[in-house]
């Protein structure tokens, strides 16, 4: 068992800056190199996960949970109680799901000001300016000033409720239903939900009614 | 640890790329360094907190500068390193001058399907009583600590109600450090009124998910 001592790693860090190659792509494929000469990568495997991520995990998954959510009103309510429970028939595997409600009082917001946790089974791989220095640091003191940036502005009547991800739970806010899309399928649904609508950095998707009909 | 990493209400970062285009990865070697991840062998002192804290403490120019895929590389490196699985000289050359014995053959890529909807859990049911309920009024404790720890420092001595509980869940700030113990885990809510002096007049509130270390009662 090797030590986890943070003053060695600080020295570590040091020493491959001053040491690995400049680029970032040089360093990656260092890095890829080694770990394939040392047998703990099939670059095959890392080519699979790749794919995974950009054509089959992304946001039309919680978009699909977001549109059941709309249709099916017992759904939603175990949703609400249970992200993880009710989840499990879509086989996303997802150990600790919390969804967010907003309404017309309340706002959700979702951040991680630490480092960089989001909810990857069910949205993918997070935009970069959610694990940017600006983000992080301005959503929980500032979000009508970030919000604004996304063209989103609430009345001081509206509650934000900004979601910090300190911990395992990984958040995902249920938008609004847009009025105007009553009988609509859960297809038809799905296609109005955006990854920022699930992040909270979007708020009203009445303006895509019209696209999507 | 008070690091660079720790940004909540941080001041002067400027503004949020809202023009960012949606796709998963905007350059090759980013999707590289995420196929990478996924697919590398764990070593036998590895986990998620220690990977974190291995992040943390990147050099903070390097953190605040350098692209997030690029901080991974920087973070796995240092881990190989420290767990003696590799030297400097082999990570930047990209050549191995030996092996790791007792390795398992990595990940296969017919793996990937299954292992791509694995449920990872971090609670552990029945460990630890939670000696606070919903409705109490907390205060976050008002220093950190110097290794890794969940507890942002914008929180530090603020009052705060519970808002949840969600059992016993792994302690971050021991896991990090080779220690595997739970604690019960809440969820606080803050106002914003409490944290931040420009958020007078402002009915907002700042949620956070936090151990029972952390807090005591207000």
């Amino acid at each position: 068992m090797t030590e986890h001592n943070s003053d060695k790693v600080q020295h570590i860090h040091r020493e491959l800056h001053s040491h690995l190659p400049p680029e970032p792509a040089l360093r990656v494929r260092a890095l890829e190199s080694l770990l394939v000469e040392k047998g703990m990568v099939d670059p095959r495997t890392v080519d699979a996960w790749i794919e995974v991520y950009t054509e089959d995990i992304g946001p039309k998954r919680g978009a699909q949970i977001v549109a059941r959510a709309w249709a099916d009103p017992e759904f939603k309510q175990s949703l609400l109680a249970s992200g993880t429970e009710a989840i499990t028939e879509f086989g996303l595997g997802y150990a600790h799901l919390k969804v967010v409600e907003n309404t017309a009082e309340v706002h959700n917001l979702v951040v991680c000001t630490l480092c960089s946790c989001y909810p990857l089974s069910v949205l993918g791989i997070a935009p970069a300016w959610y694990k940017m220095a600006s983000y992080r640091a301005r959503a929980v003191r500032d979000p009508r000033g970030v919000l604004d940036e996304f063209g989103v502005r609430l009345p001081e009547s509206v509650e934000i409720r900004v979601r910090d991800s300190t911990a395992e739970l990984r958040y995902m806010v249920l938008p609004q239903r847009p009025p105007g899309t009553e009988g609509w399928s859960e297809e038809q649904l799905a296609r109005l939900v955006t990854r920022n609508s699930m992040i909270g950095t979007e708020r009203d998707l009445s303006h895509r009614v019209g696209e999507v009909r | 640890m008070d690091g660079i990493h720790d940004l909540g209400g941080r001041q002067g970062f400027g503004l949020v790329d809202v023009n960012e285009p949606e796709e998963a990865f905007h350059e090759v070697w980013e999707g590289r360094v995420w196929g990478i991840a996924r697919a590398m062998t764990r070593l036998p002192d590895w986990n998620l907190d220690w990977f974190r804290h291995c992040r943390e403490l990147i050099d903070p120019v390097d953190y605040l500068t350098r692209p997030y895929f690029d901080q991974w590389v920087q973070t796995y490196a240092a881990m190989l390193v420290n767990s003696g699985a590799a030297t400097v000289e082999e990570v930047a050359s990209g050549r191995s001058q030996s092996i790791v014995p007792g390795l398992k053959p990595p990940m296969p890529s017919e793996a990937v399907q299954q292992a791509k909807s694995m449920l990872v859990r971090f609670d552990r049911e029945g460990t630890a009583e939670p000696a606070l309920a919903v409705g109490d009024v907390i205060r976050a404790k008002a220093h950190g600590v110097t290794g890794h720890t969940r507890l942002p420092a914008y929180v530090r001595g603020r009052r705060g109600v519970i808002e949840a509980c969600h059992g016993a869940h792994v302690l971050p700030d021991a896991k990090a450090h080779g220690d595997d113990r739970a604690e019960p885990l809440y969820t606080v809510a803050f106002d914003a009124t409490e944290l931040w002096p420009d958020a007078a007049g402002r009915r907002d509130r700042v949620f956070l998910d936090l151990w029972e270390s952390y807090l005591e009662r207000a």
